[in-house]
């Protein structure tokens, strides 16, 4: 059994060992971690929100900012756009043939639009310009694209400050 | 003086030759006392129990992944909220756990899948005669189902006021 030393006892004093029943600290502890490994999450699982936009209430007519456009013209390439009430609609090609390539391309692309965005506070971040320029962001796929791709552009546009998202309904 | 069969044994003798096998007897065994190190168990446990608890997550689990759906991975995934439950598996529709039918079936005629929303809704509104239906729904579909195939379903939610859809991902990072 373990043994908390004290100092080795000398002549008629009486020693100072003192024995500590390790039995019931270990019993504590098997049953902290069978309780925490029975309750441990192992696969967090979270939520990416998505506001239908076809089939209900149109969103709020906000002519100040941008509304996003992410369609997919093939499997390789999507065509972004950002249209604002009263003005020409801004929109640019992405196009590589691995999505981590097309991803980093679109984030690229709105961050050089975000930086060319005039606002009245200049050292405004990216995510920041973004989330207040663009109302509401809409992403069109096509066949041949995974919904697993689909997810990780609205994760990126989320990334990036576009919290409004939709998917539009595509038949193949 | 004791005679066992043509032998003659001196009860002296015999006593000592008893006592004499037991003592060899005894010397046979050896003591067996072995010392457990307790101290690196122990450190071991509490390791475990610092790394259980640092890790431990007191919000319940709201979502049980369905068989046969991989879900896709995100960083920007929130906690989500207690709603109903539409799983997409790769030729499977699942709601809140029970079979719905197949997916192609479903996306020909879509009707079941109508009714048992309309089903959940009214039974949802019945629970909560004061609130007003807050119209969320999580989609559970497998990350290699094509993107078109998932954004027919959503497309059909909103016609049963489902309009804000929960995507269920696998946080990483976030």
């Amino acid at each position: 059994m373990a043994s908390v030393g004290a100092s080795p006892s000398s002549g008629r004093r009486k020693s100072l060992d003192a024995e500590l029943n390790l039995v019931p600290f270990i019993d504590l502890l098997s049953m902290c971690i069978c309780f925490l490994l029975m309750t441990a999450v192992w696969m967090e699982i979270g939520g990416v929100n998505v506001k239908q936009l076809v089939g209900t209430e149109a969103p709020a007519q906000v002519s100040d900012t941008y509304e996003l456009d992410v369609k997919y013209t093939s499997p390789t390439e999507m065509e972004v756009g950002l249209k604002r009430t009263g003005q020409k609609p801004t929109t640019f090609k992405v196009g590589a043939p691995t999505v981590e390539a097309r991803l980093q391309l679109l984030r690229d692309s709105l961050k050089n639009f975000a930086g060319s965005l005039k606002t009245t506070t200049p050292s405004q971040d990216i995510k920041a310009k973004l989330a207040q320029a663009i109302s509401v962001g809409r992403v069109t796929t096509k066949a041949g694209i995974t919904y697993g791709e689909v997810v990780t552009v609205m994760d990126t546009l989320r990334d990036l400050g576009v919290m409004s998202l939709g998917l539009v309904p595509v038949r193949e | 003086m004791a005679q066992l069969g043509s032998q003659e044994l001196k009860v002296g003798t015999f006593q000592q030759h008893l006592m004499s096998r037991k003592q060899r007897k005894q010397k046979r065994r050896r003591i067996m006392i072995a010392g457990l190190t307790l101290t690196s168990m122990v450190d071991m446990f509490s390791l475990l129990v610092i790394f259980l608890l640092q890790t431990f997550s007191a919000s319940p689990e709201l979502m049980m992944v369905t068989k046969g759906v991989t879900l896709p991975q995100a960083v920007t995934g929130r906690e989500i909220e207690d709603s109903p439950v539409l799983a997409l598996s790769v030729d499977e529709v699942y709601l809140d756990q029970k079979l719905i039918g197949k997916t192609q079936t479903l996306l020909q005629d879509p009707t079941p899948l109508m009714e048992k929303l309309t089903e959940l809704r009214e039974r949802w509104q019945m629970a909560h005669p004061t609130q007003k239906f807050n119209g969320v729904i999580s989609l559970q579909a497998d990350k290699n189902l094509p993107s078109t195939t998932v954004s027919l379903f959503m497309g059909l939610l909103p016609t049963q006021t489902y309009s804000t859809v929960q995507l269920a991902v696998i946080t990483r990072g976030g």
